[in-house]
């Protein structure tokens, strides 16, 4: 198994609700004109608190400061996990890197931030713990980082000296879960067709904020989704082991999922007819650790 | 595609359509419109060439990649991969096949919805299908399927699925691929490999990647961004093309592990690469936005393997219309046919012109190959036209040995075809120059070789006395020789250009005689004038005139001649000097060049190339300055040994061999410096010292044989034996004999003059007794045993050997042309 450490340098953001008017016009820009802001990174979640941006930064220059803009003070570096064995892995998303990534970093103390897409999973670390990220999965993983497009193998350190050992256990807080009713499709674009669907975009994005139903590139299977929301409080950057709480459980119970973490609160989409399977599973986890 | 940007694909097989295809496909057919005028409705593609739209299929939108049915049957099969990763089978035929009916309008669904880049219908099994798809996550990225796949149920179960009561059609959906490869990847091109039906080779997301399909948890790969259109070079099955945005990269698949060449990299991104497929190693590229395709041609590197054999590439490129191309595909069949598509569906055919690559052959005809075309280009059989060709006159004088008496010198201008005055002229001045060195060596044999063949201008040139330019003596119209003032080596040049006899006589008198009794009324006058005796000059060309055979202007010039005057600035010598360029016969021209020249300055003359070179030097012995010589040593000159050189490789063109080597002897007479060194030696098994050493004294004249000479040392050991070590040489096998003995008389053929009693060294001297060997399977013996095997067979004397020797040898097959030219 390959970790290429990406070239983007990310910072994550969120912009409150009202403040949407002021930032229509970078967002339009770092949305469809890549090109033009140099812009490599970009992601954009609406949840109904606010939305999370998380982009590199060329695409954090072109927002300007302002009273609705909340900035994480860390730089993330974005890790990518890539396969090239022929292994038949059936379970899809974080699942797969749950025991591989995500646990190893949560028993390090590493906070990280889950971006899943529809092609891949981004696990974001902020950018202090490289070494520690490195010393930490660099058993497992051939870890290369791309420098001008190309992956360099990093050197594997073998001194663990100065590193914080291994603590075990579990995170000491269980953050409670919630899953509306809302179903939600995970879709792909080509980016060629996105000067296509501009114009439908931009009014879902900042106007009607409701998807047409005459979807294209739907999933062949028309599977849908739920979504679960994990913490009661804003979660904040510090907290290590929030993801390997709900991905460990998932991925025991051999369960696909996309994982979403935004400024506040991380999200991980299941299947629809699994919804239930998946909160007794996390409602377990809360009772484990409570008794 | 995907609306903006046409593609367009030839029929594999009913090669005069191709469809074109952006938000919908359509057929064309194409005609030739050379003798007809085009029809309406019809699209003009070339000046021969025109276009019918046959029909528009548009039931399958979000096109992102087409691909034609290779088989024959039906013809007009498409798949059309959608930009959900949905491959569709669709058809532009007006007659459906009813066996294959039911494959129109079939469905491939990948489990999930991503866009289809790239699809390989399967050459050897026409019915398998791959499919190159986006990256989903932990997916496959590239999807094999059967579209015949509800013959083979047990394999693959086909589900058929109604869709909503209102559609009376049944659609077929196939969800589940024969083969599922790349997970966790993106598959951006992809094509099967000739040499096995099961192996695909996969432009993945950062690697490409050869899959096997009877071991699908094994792939080869490497790590490159040249992952774009990868496409195997029909004619090199090992051969394969990438790219990645302006560069195209050359892969050896035996040699997978980087590409062997990497192309010049282009300012644009490249959209399409392809092997021509009438024409071995001739790979087309286009880039966006350009109205040019650039073509490599990889003629000379058939199989570039190792980084040493860095191949040479012809790079060139072709415009087949002013606008941006936007695709562009190689004709099937027709050689270097394409056709190209604007990005606004304008098409145009065009046919890539080949290079022309041309030879002059040796003997008056050209040959050029554009193509698979050779033309041959020859003079018709015309006595005139032949004459013209300097190649067939220096062809016919080589067969007739000119130049190749030494003894009579003179003789070569007979041999030459005694016609040309000039030739004559130089061939007696070599004569008399060869005589005059005779002469020498039996007046004081021990100065001997001192001026051989030194040329004539470096014998003036050893006069160290300076002379006076007799000009300064030029008084009026007296008779007044003033020869006293040439010194001895002057006398002796004119003595070789023949104007004057042997001896101490110096007069001109009898020259200008026999000059007279032969006709030559000009020359005469000439060589009179330029020994200042204008009267005697006058006085034969007015003998010429009254002879009745010469020419009655000869009065005229004369009338002219005695209007001489001495007046620089008279109106005689204003006159003469310009209409004397009207005067036809040369040493008339002469005469008044000289008369009209300043002193010192005799260019008119000297440089006149139709008067002899003797009459020339002799002109210059008298007259110029010892400074205005310009001796040269001119066989050590440069361009004299570059003609010989030449002369030399257009004897062996011609296939003059037994001519050439007549001429290195004579030359190695002369210049024992220019004999050429042994090329080939034989080397005893036993010691590893040269067989031939005890005679390397004695260079051979062969070249490429090893002659097996014997010296004429009477002291020297048996031949059959290595001189260095005294082991036994090899053994003919043919006679089985070792070599170095004399060859037992040929049966049959052998001529008499060989069974004439020759010594034994002489014997051994001959060339059947020399050793050859076949240079692959290194068996071999007397070369006349082998000549005369070789007369009835192909195979190697050597009975458990298969080589085929004399096939390999390709001047081995000629004859020399001496023998066949009449």
């Amino acid at each position: 198994m390959e970790l290429h450490i990406l070239e983007h340098r990310v910072r994550v953001l969120s912009l409150a609700r009202p403040g949407l008017w002021l930032y229509t016009h970078p967002l339009i820009k770092l949305l469809f004109l890549p090109r033009r802001s140099r812009c490599k990174f970009f992601s954009l979640t609406e949840t109904p608190e606010d939305y999370t941006l998380m982009v590199d930064e060329e695409g954090f220059k072109e927002l300007p400061p302002s009273e609705f803009l909340q900035v994480a003070e860390a730089t993330w570096l974005v890790l990518n996990v890539s396969s090239h064995s022929g292994a038949a892995v059936q379970a899809a998303g974080v699942t797969k890197i749950a025991r591989s990534v995500i646990a190893p970093l949560a028993e390090h103390h590493v906070s990280v931030l889950m971006l899943s897409t529809y092609q891949t999973d981004f696990i974001l670390v902020r950018e202090q713990d490289l070494s520690v990220v490195i010393h930490t999965l660099a058993q497992e993983f051939d870890i290369y980082r791309e420098v001008g497009g190309e992956p360099v193998p990093v050197a594997r350190d073998d001194s663990s000296n100065g590193f914080p050992r291994a603590q075990h256990g579990p995170s000491p807080t269980v953050h409670p879960i919630q899953s509306p009713q809302n179903r939600f499709c995970v879709l792909t674009l080509d980016p060629e067709t996105l000067p296509a669907i501009a114009t439908t975009l931009i009014d879902v994005l900042f106007y009607s904020h409701r998807f047409p139903s005459d979807l294209l590139l739907t999933s062949s299977s028309g599977e849908l989704w739920r979504m679960v929301r994990i913490g009661g409080q804003p979660l904040g950057f510090d907290e290590c082991g929030i993801v390997a709480q709900i991905a460990g459980p998932l991925a025991a119970a051999d369960i696909s999922a996309y994982y979403i973490s935004t400024f506040n609160f991380d999200h991980a989409l299941v299947p629809e007819d699994g919804i239930d399977s998946v909160i007794e599973v996390l409602q377990r986890r809360q009772e484990g650790l409570g008794s | 595609m995907s609306g903006t940007k046409p593609d367009i694909l030839w029929a594999p097989h009913q090669v005069d359509r191709f469809v074109v295809c952006d938000s919908e496909l359509s057929l064309y057919h194409v005609e030739s419109t050379v003798n007809s005028e085009l029809k309406a409705g019809s699209l003009r593609l070339s000046e021969d060439s025109a276009a019918t739209l046959l029909s528009i299929n548009s039931e399958t939108p979000y096109m992102k990649c087409v691909a034609w049915y290779l088989n024959y049957d039906p013809e007009c099969l498409l798949a059309v991969g959608q930009a959900n990763g949905r491959v569709v089978l669709t058809s532009l035929g007006q007659d459906h096949n009813s066996k294959f009916k039911d494959l129109i309008g079939k469905e491939f669904v990948p489990k999930h919805a991503r866009q289809c880049n790239t699809l390989a219908w399967n050459p050897l099994d026409s019915n398998w299908l791959a499919a190159g798809l986006d990256k989903h996550r932990a997916d496959f990225s590239v999807l094999i399927w059967d579209i015949c796949s509800k013959y083979t149920p047990d394999i693959v179960p086909l589900e058929k699925v109604r869709l909503s009561a209102g559609e009376t059609e049944t659609t077929l959906l196939v969800t589940k691929p024969l083969y599922e490869l790349g997970q966790n990847d993106a598959c951006l091109s992809l094509c099967w490999l000739p040499r096995d039906q099961k192996l695909l080779l996969a432009g993945m997301h950062r690697n490409l990647a050869i899959f096997d399909l009877r071991n699908t948890s094994q792939k080869m790969f490497v790590n490159t961004k040249a992952v774009q259109g990868v496409t195997v070079d029909p004619y090199f099955h090992d051969r394969v093309a990438s790219f990645y945005e302006g560069q195209v990269a050359i892969w050896d698949l035996r040699k997978f592990e980087k590409p062997v060449l990497t192309l010049t990299e282009q300012p644009k991104p490249l959209t399409k690469v392809a092997w021509c497929p009438t024409r071995t190693g001739l790979l087309a590229t286009l880039t966006r936005d350009s109205n040019i395709i650039r073509l490599y041609d990889m003629q000379h590197t058939p199989t570039p393997i190792g980084d040493e054999t860095e191949p040479t590439i012809i790079e060139r490129s072709v415009q087949p219309c002013d606008n941006y191309i936007a695709s562009f595909a190689w004709h099937p069949t027709s050689q270097n046919r394409m056709i190209v598509v604007t990005p606004n569906r304008t098409m145009s055919d065009f046919t890539v012109f080949e290079r022309i690559s041309l030879a002059w052959s040796p003997i008056t005809s050209l040959m050029w190959a554009c193509g698979r075309h050779l033309y041959e280009c020859a003079e018709e059989e015309n006595d005139n036209s032949l004459e013209k060709d300097i190649a067939t006159k220096m062809r016919l004088r080589a067969l007739s040995r000119y130049g190749l008496d030494t003894e009579q010198v003179w003789r070569n201008h007979i041999l030459a075809g005694n016609e040309d005055p000039q030739l004559k002229s130089l061939w007696y001045t070599l004569h008399f120059m060869k005589q005059y060195t005779e002469d020498m060596d039996q007046k004081s044999p021990g100065n001997k070789g001192s001026l051989v063949y030194a040329g004539i201008k470096s014998i003036v040139k050893s006069s160290l006395g300076v002379v006076e330019s007799s000009r300064h003596n030029w008084s009026g119209l007296d008779k007044q020789t003033d020869t006293q003032n040439l010194n001895e080596e002057r006398i002796l040049a004119l003595q070789l250009c023949g104007w004057i006899k042997k001896g101490m006589d110096v007069d001109v008198g009898p020259f200008l005689n026999s000059l007279v009794q032969e006709g030559e009324w000009e020359r005469a006058a000439a060589v009179a004038l330029f020994n200042l005796d204008i009267r005697r000059a006058i006085q034969i060309l007015n003998e010429g005139a009254s002879s009745g055979k010469g020419d009655l202007n000869l009065n005229v010039v004369a009338m002219a001649l005695s209007g001489y005057t001495d007046e620089k600035n008279s109106l005689w010598r204003e006159m003469c000097s310009t209409l004397r360029l009207q005067l036809n016969n040369p040493y008339l021209c002469v005469m008044f060049a000289f008369l009209t020249s300043e002193a010192g300055s005799y260019d008119g003359v000297l440089y006149e190339n139709k008067v002899a070179v003797r009459d020339r030097v002799a002109f210059a012995c008298k007259f110029l300055s010892d400074s205005q010589g310009s001796p040269l040593d001119v066989l050590k000159d440069e361009r004299v040994q570059y003609w010989i050189e030449n002369y030399r490789n257009l004897l062996d063109a011609w296939r003059f061999w037994h001519k050439r080597a007549e001429f290195d002897i004579h030359r190695s007479k002369l210049d024992p410096s220019s004999k050429p060194l042994a090329q080939v030696f034989v080397s005893c098994n036993f010691c590893g010292k040269s067989i031939s050493y005890s005679c390397s004294t004695v260079p051979h004249q062969g070249r490429g044989f090893s002659q097996y000479g014997v010296s004429g040392s009477p002291t020297k050991s048996k031949v059959t034996s290595c001189p260095g070590c005294r082991k036994p040489l090899p053994r003919c096998a043919l006679c089985l004999i070792n070599m170095g003995t004399p060859v037992s008389s040929c049966p049959g053929g052998s001529k008499s003059d060989e069974k004439v009693d020759l010594s034994k060294d002489k014997k051994l001297a001959q060339f059947n007794n020399w050793f050859t060997w076949c240079h692959n399977c290194r068996h071999g013996g007397h070369a006349g045993h082998m000549l005369s095997w070789f007369r009835d067979h192909a195979e190697c004397p050597v009975s458990a050997c298969t080589c085929k020797c004399m096939q390999l040898d390709t001047t081995g097959n000629l004859v020399p042309a001496e023998t066949v030219q009449p």
